[in-house]
């Protein structure tokens, strides 16, 4: 049943869900209602989203709000549980490229309290193990492991240490120290081969020297023999090779999804649903045959939308270009109430949404798509990067959205929003959000509205 | 042919009658807020009517700005105070490139292109430590005014440093340093300094000039001092520095281009 497109409160899709059904809504095993979330799972925040009202977008919430129960179910099934830290998309490519393993990210765990508006009290326990407020929310997960009240505890834990985020080395070496074993493998800072120095090109356009990549090359063949130890199967690099095409069937759909989504007017798909699938990219939340059926849905409605000419806002919304995610998922919702709408995105995956190289050996392409993650490099290669794409996907401003006490985000927003101001001269707003923002809401309201405001008092100049 | 700008700040709420024919501000008024922000509005324009000898059917259009934006009942429209503040102090100071702006609750660095268009802005993030909320916490603790703060300031010779980001440790600084034997007057100044230098660093390194400063903080003297040295370049005060947002307001109130 195809209405048009609109944001609807948890409220309104209870309607929207009955009458779903009742017009014989067929749904996969973790559908249901979104209420049952709220209800069972205790994701209060669902209370003040507003969430598309597609079929596709239900889809894509049940899949992301069902993980945990995927996983419990996973390792009742005896699966071999990969926790993967830290880099963004590599270990998955090769966990799932094995059988009867599953890999996710813990860290994911830093949406928790937010999604459960701090009633689950990860942070506070958090605090209570020596990692504050100091550091990012996604300190959070620390504090899951410890109470084993959300997702399983992982077979193993695999984290890529050294050009890294500092608080997430953080947090592993305390969970190392806590019992909970982890398989560290390093990654170099990116940098510029020199003059005499054989070079590759890596996956976004970067170049880095080929003893890097060796180095990588190296440090993954670590991590494979980690994970063939621990699963007891070979992974050859035929089954990699297959690993890499899956991964990049989910890359390629999210490509089309974003060109289609960011460049259509009016927006076809809101910016809370689009971040959630992107985010697919990296984790494929803990099952990529579902993955690459919710991303289809989602593409499939963004065209028919398109095609409809119809989107949940108006058309002529401020064009942003959105860097870093946020902690509170409600922020994404208010950029479109202030009149914004996304046109572009760099959430620290921007590496995981470009297709891995087929054309060479498995753990070499693996490498190199490892290095051209944004956090090992410079902040300026980042910007670099940034201004192109909100180049070309016509912004009209860029928000930085710093994460309270993340290490990196504390001094690379400043950096990158200089860079693509004095490269596009287009504003660029610096937002800084909790987990949960209800009482900074009207301020951050008030930036966002005045960010709309500026970009159309430019327009009529 | 009134138009009507009602600033609705954390402290304070501002009205500005505004002639857009003659090009004239009729009048203005600034209260301290209360708890019904409507009702009082609607007293503020009533008695600037009155005194001015204007009828309600005089107004043509009311813009609010400021936190309190949207609880104006009586409001066309509400429009944020970068804007307005873009509006009212381009009509005070035509030439101005930059405008900071420090209220009650935050703190604004606004610039503004050559032909007086927002090119960007930034605000206070996290903290009251870069906002007049720092300045009434001092003056509490000290047991005086905040309209005193400026004389005393005036009297310092070594302005006190204030490390903290934050004006709860500050407040517990400054019980510190009353306890070391600092004078008032120099922890009036270093706060002062503080405020100024963390207005400066939203400001990064490249704060264009002139700059003009509104505002409630900009009424207390030593600020513009202040930051006149964060900033290393001359300040303008605006004239009447509370009420350039809501003179922004009437002025997008007369006209159809925000």
């Amino acid at each position: 049943m195809k209405d048009k497109a609109a944001q609807l409160t948890l409220d309104e899709w209870d309607i929207r869900y009955r009458e779903l059904c009742r017009h014989g809504l067929r749904e996969p095993d973790y559908g249901g209602s979104l209420r049952r979330h709220v209800d069972e799972g205790g994701d209060r925040r669902l209370l003040r989203l507003r969430m598309d009202n597609s079929e596709a977008a239900l889809r894509l919430w049940n899949l992301l709000l069902s993980e945990e129960d995927r996983l419990h179910r996973a390792r009742a099934e005896g699966k071999y549980l990969v926790g993967t830290m830290k880099d963004l998309g590599t270990v998955p490519v090769m966990a799932y490229a094995l059988d009867d393993t599953v890999a996710f990210y813990p860290d994911g765990a830093w949406w928790t309290p937010c999604l459960m508006e701090h009633t689950e009290g990860l942070l506070a326990l958090a605090d209570q193990l020596g990692v504050d407020d100091s550091f990012c929310p996604v300190r959070a997960m620390l504090a899951a492991f410890v109470n084993g009240n959300h997702f399983p505890i992982p077979d193993t834990v695999v984290c890529s240490v050294g050009a890294t985020c500092d608080d997430m080395s953080a947090i592993a070496q305390r969970l190392d120290e806590l019992g909970f074993p982890v398989f560290w493998w390093e990654i170099p800072h990116r940098r510029v081969a020199d003059a005499d120095e054989p070079s590759v090109e890596l996956p976004g356009g970067s170049r880095v020297p080929v003893a890097q990549v060796d180095f990588v090359r190296g440090e993954l063949n670590r991590v494979r023999r980690h994970l063939e130890t621990g699963t007891g199967q070979s992974l050859d690099d035929a089954r990699l090779a297959a690993g890499i095409r899956r991964a990049n069937q989910v890359r390629r759909l999210l490509g089309q999804l974003r060109r289609f989504a960011y460049l259509g007017d009016p927006s076809p798909m809101p910016a809370l649903e689009m971040m959630i699938a992107e985010i697919l990219s990296i984790h494929f939340c803990s099952d990529w045959a579902e993955t690459v059926a919710v991303v289809e849905d989602l593409l499939a409605e963004v065209r028919r939308r398109l095609i409809a000419n119809e989107g949940s806002r108006p058309a002529g919304a401020a064009r942003v270009y959105w860097i870093n995610p946020p902690a509170d998922l409600r922020l994404m919702n208010l950029l479109e109430e202030a009149g914004g709408r996304l046109c572009g995105t760099d959430y620290m995956i921007a590496h995981a949404l470009d297709p891995i190289p087929e054309d060479m050996p498995p753990l070499e392409a693996l490498a190199r798509m490892a290095l051209a993650d944004p956090m090992v490099g410079s902040s300026a290669e980042r910007a670099d990067r940034i201004a192109r794409e909100a180049a070309r996907f016509d912004a009209e401003a860029v928000i930085v959205s710093r994460i309270s006490g993340a290490s990196h985000c504390a001094t690379e927003g400043l950096a990158i929003g200089r860079i693509v101001e004095r490269r596009l001269g287009i504003p660029v707003l610096d937002l800084e959000v909790p987990p949960v923002l209800d009482a900074m809401e009207p301020t951050i309201r008030t930036r966002l509205e005045a960010l709309v405001e500026t970009v159309r008092s430019g327009r009529r100049a | 042919m009134i138009f009507v700008g009602i600033d609705v700040g954390s402290r304070t709420l501002k009205v500005v009658l505004w002639d857009d024919a003659r090009q004239r501000l009729v009048a203005s008024a600034v209260a301290d807020q209360g708890v019904d922000q409507d009702a009082l509005a609607s007293q503020l324009v009533d008695r600037l009517l009155l005194e001015n000898g204007l009828a309600r059917e005089a107004i043509c259009s009311i813009v609010a700005t400021g936190y309190g934006r949207k609880l104006i009942g009586m409001a066309d429209r509400a429009i944020t105070e970068i804007t307005c503040q873009r509006w009212g102090v381009r009509q005070r100071v035509p030439e101005a490139r930059t405008i900071v702006d420090i209220g009650g609750q935050d703190s604004k660095l606004i610039r503004l292109a050559a032909d007086g268009r927002v090119v960007d802005f930034a605000m206070n993030d996290r903290c009251a430590a870069g906002t007049g909320r720092f300045l009434e916490v001092v003056a509490a603790r000290l047991g005086t005014r905040i309209d005193a703060l400026g004389r005393l300031a005036a009297e310092s010779r070594q302005p006190a440093r204030i490390s903290s980001m934050c004006v709860v440790f500050a407040e517990t600084e400054i019980v510190g340093l009353l306890a070391s034997g600092i004078s008032p007057a120099d922890i009036v100044a270093g706060v002062q300094a503080s405020i100024a230098m963390r207005v400066a660093g939203m400001g990064g390194r490249s704060v264009e000039g002139p700059v003009v400063f509104t505002g409630g903080v900009a009424l207390v003297p030593g600020m513009t001092g202040a930051l006149e040295s964060a900033l290393n370049q001359p300040i303008a005060v605006a004239p009447e520095p509370q009420i350039t947002a809501a003179l922004g307001a009437a002025m997008l109130a007369a006209s159809d281009k925000e």
